[in-house]
C-alpha cells in the first residue's frame, strides 16, 4: 500500500454508483487503493461492476455515493484528463477516419503531451497502413489503433476495459506485449479488466476483485499467491479448516480440495500446493452464491 | 480548444461544403433569373401596372401580366424549409453521431472536457448556419427587390417572403440547429434524432405561420373611411379579411349588413341602419419588419433556451 503522502493510482472511499434506468446499484461501498506503477488486474464476473468502476475512474460517470480519486485528483478535473487514458470496451473510433487522421486527432486533442512516435510505433507493429480507413480494419487492428491513441497521449494511468475480448490468441499476445513494453519503458500504471485469467497471471502484479458490486480483494499479486494454499485430503480432515478462511471447496467422492487462506499452521494430513494466481482468482469468483446476472 | 475545433472542422467540412454548393447554386440561379426579371421590367410591359394586390392587366387584350417570379418563390420555399434541413442534417448528428458510435467516450478520454466537446462543435455549426441562412436571406432580398410588393411580383406578406427573408430566417435556422442538437443528445440515434427534429421544427414553423395569419404578435391597424365615400385602397397592405360598418355610437357590425361596394344601395342601406363609416383591418407594408423582429426574438429566444437545456443535460446524459 502507498503511504498517505504519495497519491495512489486509484483511491476510492465508500464508492457507490446506481444506474437510474436499472434501479439497482452497480457498485456499493467500495473502498480500495491501487498503488502507482502497478499493472492491476480488475477481475469480476459479468455485472460485477468492472466497466462501471473504470468509467468512474475515467470521469465518464460520476459516483452517486462516496468518491474516487485518480492520481490524487478528481477524475473529471482538467488535470486528471491529461494524465489518465481510458480505453472502453467498445473501443470507439470514427469509422470514416483513416488511421493517420485518427492519430492526427490524438495530436490535436493532446497538443501538450502527444507522442507521435509512440502512437505510430504501436500502429506499425500491427502492420497497419496509415492510409487505411478505421471502419475497414479487423477488430484486432482497431483495438491496436485505439491503444495507439491511448498510449500516444503518454498517460500516467491507463485504464483498459476488456481490451482483449474478441481477439484471437496471437493478437492478444501481441497487444499484451506492446502494453508491457510501454509500461516497462516509463512510469505507467495500468488497470486492466479481463475475463482471460491466464493472460493476467504473467502480467499483473496487483489484483482488484469485484463481486456483485463490492470490492473483495485489492492486494499485491505475490502476497495473494503466498497467502493462499491449495489443500487436498480426505473429507474427514475438513474440521481442521474451521480456524482458517476457506475461499472455495470442492468434493470428489471422499476427496476434498480446498483453497484456503491459512491463519496459521493447518492441522491434519493434507497434500499442500501453492496455487497459481488464476486458480486463486477463480476460487474467489466461484465462492458462495453466484452474483445476480446483469449486463457487464 | 484548437484541437476540438480541428475535430469539429474535420467532421463538419462535408456539411459546410454542401452548404457552400447550395449557396453557390442559388446565387447563380438568382443572378440569371434576376437579370431576366430586370430586362422584362425595362421592356415597358409592366409600366402601367398598379401597385395593388390585383393582377396587372394591360389594354387592349385585358390579359394578366406575370413576371417570372417562380424561381424566386422556389428560393423562398427552400428558405422556409432551411430550419428543418439544418436541424435534421446538421443539428441531429452534431452530438447524436458521437452518441450513436460511442465516440464521445473516446473524445472525453482524450483530455477533452464535455463543455469543450460541445462548445467547439456547436460554435462551428452555429457559425456555418448563420452564414448560410444569412446569405440566403440576403440573396432573396436582392433578388426580390425589383418585384417587391408589385401585383406582378411577390408581396411582403407571402410566406416565402415574410419567413424566407430577413433576420428571422437566421433565427429560425439557429432554432432548427439547436433543436437537432438537443434531439441528438437525448435520442442517442441520429435517425430518431432527425425524426424528432423534423417533428418539432416543423410544428414550430406551422405555429409561426399561424401567428402570422392570426396577427397574434403584430396586431393589424383599422382603416376607417367616413360615410360611403371610397375606402382607402388596400394597396400593399395585408388584409385580415375583416371588413365592417360602424354606427354613430361606435358599434362595429359585419359588412354583410350592407353588402354593396358603393352607390345608391350602399348609401340607403347605411342610412337605414344608422351606419356612419366603414372600416377594414390590415397590416401596412411597414409591418414586415415588426413581423421580422418578433419572429427573430421568438425563435432566437427558443434557440437560446434549447442550447441552455443542452448544456444543463450534457453532464447527466454524456
Amino acid at each position: 500500500m502507498t503511504g498517505p503522502d504519495e497519491p495512489a493510482a486509484l483511491h476510492a472511499t465508500e464508492l457507490g454508483f446506481g444506474y437510474r434506468a436499472r434501479g439497482d446499484r452497480a457498485l456499493r461501498d467500495c473502498g480500495f487503493t491501487v498503488p502507482r506503477g502497478r499493472i492491476t488486474a480488475l477481475v469480476g464476473r459479468n455485472g460485477a461492476g468492472k466497466s462501471t468502476l473504470l468509467h468512474l475512474a475515467g470521469g465518464l460517470l460520476r459516483p452517486t455515493h462516496g468518491r474516487i480519486r485518480v492520481l490524487g485528483t478528481a477524475p473529471d478535473s482538467a488535470g486528471a484528463r491529461t494524465r489518465v487514458a481510458l480505453l472502453t470496451q467498445d473501443k470507439p473510433l470514427y469509422p470514416r477516419f483513416t488511421v493517420a487522421d485518427t492519430l492526427r486527432m490524438g495530436g490535436k486533442l493532446n497538443a501538450s503531451s502527444w507522442d507521435r512516435r509512440v502512437a505510430e510505433r504501436v500502429v506499425r507493429e500491427g502492420g497497419i497502413a496509415l492510409s487505411a480507413r478505421v471502419g475497414e480494419l479487423s477488430p484486432g487492428r482497431r483495438t491496436r489503433v485505439a491503444l495507439a491513441l491511448a498510449l500516444g497521449k503518454r498517460p500516467e494511468l491507463l485504464l483498459l476495459d476488456e481490451p482483449l475480448a474478441d481477439l484471437d490468441p496471437v493478437v492478444r499476445t501481441e497487444i499484451m506485449a506492446t502494453l508491457m513494453a510501454e509500461a516497462a519503458e516509463r512510469e505507467l500504471s495500468i488497470v486492466l479488466s479481463s475475463h482471460v485469467l491466464p493472460d493476467l497471471e504473467q502480467t499483473c502484479d496487483w489484483v482488484l476483485l469485484l463481486r456483485a458490486g463490492r470490492v473483495e480483494l485489492s492486494e499485491d499479486a505475490d502476497a495473494l499467491r503466498e497467502g493462499h494454499t491449495l489443500l487436498t485430503g480426505h473429507v474427514d480432515e475438513e474440521p481442521a479448516l474451521r480456524e482458517h478462511t476457506v475461499v472455495h471447496r470442492r468434493r470428489h467422492g471422499r476427496q476434498l480440495t480446498a483453497l484456503v487462506r491459512p491463519r496459521g499452521p493447518v492441522g491434519g494430513s493434507w497434500h499442500v500446493e501453492r496455487p497459481p494466481l488464476e486458480e486463486i482468482l477463480l476460487g474467489h469468483l466461484q465462492d458462495g452464491a453466484a452474483p445476480k446476472e446483469a449486463a457487464a | 480548444m484548437r484541437g476540438t475545433l480541428w475535430l469539429a472542422w474535420r467532421q463538419q467540412r462535408a456539411l459546410i461544403g454542401c452548404g457552400a454548393v447550395v449557396l453557390l447554386a442559388a446565387v447563380v440561379l438568382a443572378a440569371y433569373s434576376r437579370a431576366g426579371m430586370v430586362e422584362d421590367l425595362r421592356s415597358g410591359l409592366f409600366d402601367g401596372c398598379d401597385p395593388g394586390p390585383l393582377y396587372c392587366t394591360r389594354s387592349p387584350d385585358g390579359l394578366p401580366r406575370f413576371l417570372d417570379v417562380e424561381p424566386l418563390r422556389l428560393l423562398g420555399a427552400l428558405n422556409l424549409a432551411l430550419p428543418v434541413l439544418v436541424g435534421m442534417f446538421w443539428g441531429a448528428p452534431l452530438l447524436g453521431r458521437d452518441r450513436e458510435l460511442g465516440t464521445h467516450r473516446m473524445i472525453l478520454s482524450q483530455g477533452v472536457g464535455r463543455a469543450q466537446w460541445f462548445a467547439s462543435r456547436f460554435a462551428l455549426a452555429a457559425l456555418g448556419t448563420t452564414a448560410l441562412s444569412g446569405s440566403l436571406a440576403l440573396l432573396f432580398r436582392w433578388w426580390w427587390e425589383p418585384a417587391v410588393n408589385r401585383s406582378y411580383g411577390v408581396f411582403w406578406y407571402e410566406a416565402t417572403a415574410l419567413t424566407g427573408s430577413g433576420p428571422s430566417l437566421v433565427a429560425a435556422a439557429l432554432f432548427g440547429l439547436a433543436a437537432g442538437t438537443l434531439a441528438g443528445l437525448l435520442a442517442r440515434r441520429v435517425l430518431s434524432a432527425a425524426a424528432w427534429t423534423l417533428l418539432v421544427t416543423g410544428a414550430v414553423a406551422v405555429l409561426v405561420q399561424w401567428t402570422h395569419r392570426a396577427r397574434l404578435l403584430v396586431p393589424p391597424q383599422r382603416y376607417v373611411s367616413d360615410g360611403w365615400r371610397p375606402k382607402e385602397p388596400m394597396g400593399d397592405k395585408w388584409s385580415t379579411g375583416h371588413y365592417g360598418l360602424i354606427t354613430g355610437s361606435g358599434r362595429r357590425d359585419s359588412v354583410l349588413e350592407c353588402p354593396y361596394p358603393s352607390g345608391r344601395e350602399l348609401r340607403e342601406c347605411m342610412t337605414g341602419h344608422g351606419y356612419v363609416s366603414r372600416y377594414y383591418e390590415a397590416n401596412p407594408a411597414g409591418d414586415y419588419w415588426a413581423f421580422q423582429w418578433t419572429d427573430t426574438a421568438l425563435l432566437g429566444g427558443l434557440a437560446l433556451v434549447l442550447v441552455l437545456v443542452t448544456v444543463l443535460l450534457l453532464r447527466r446524459r454524456v
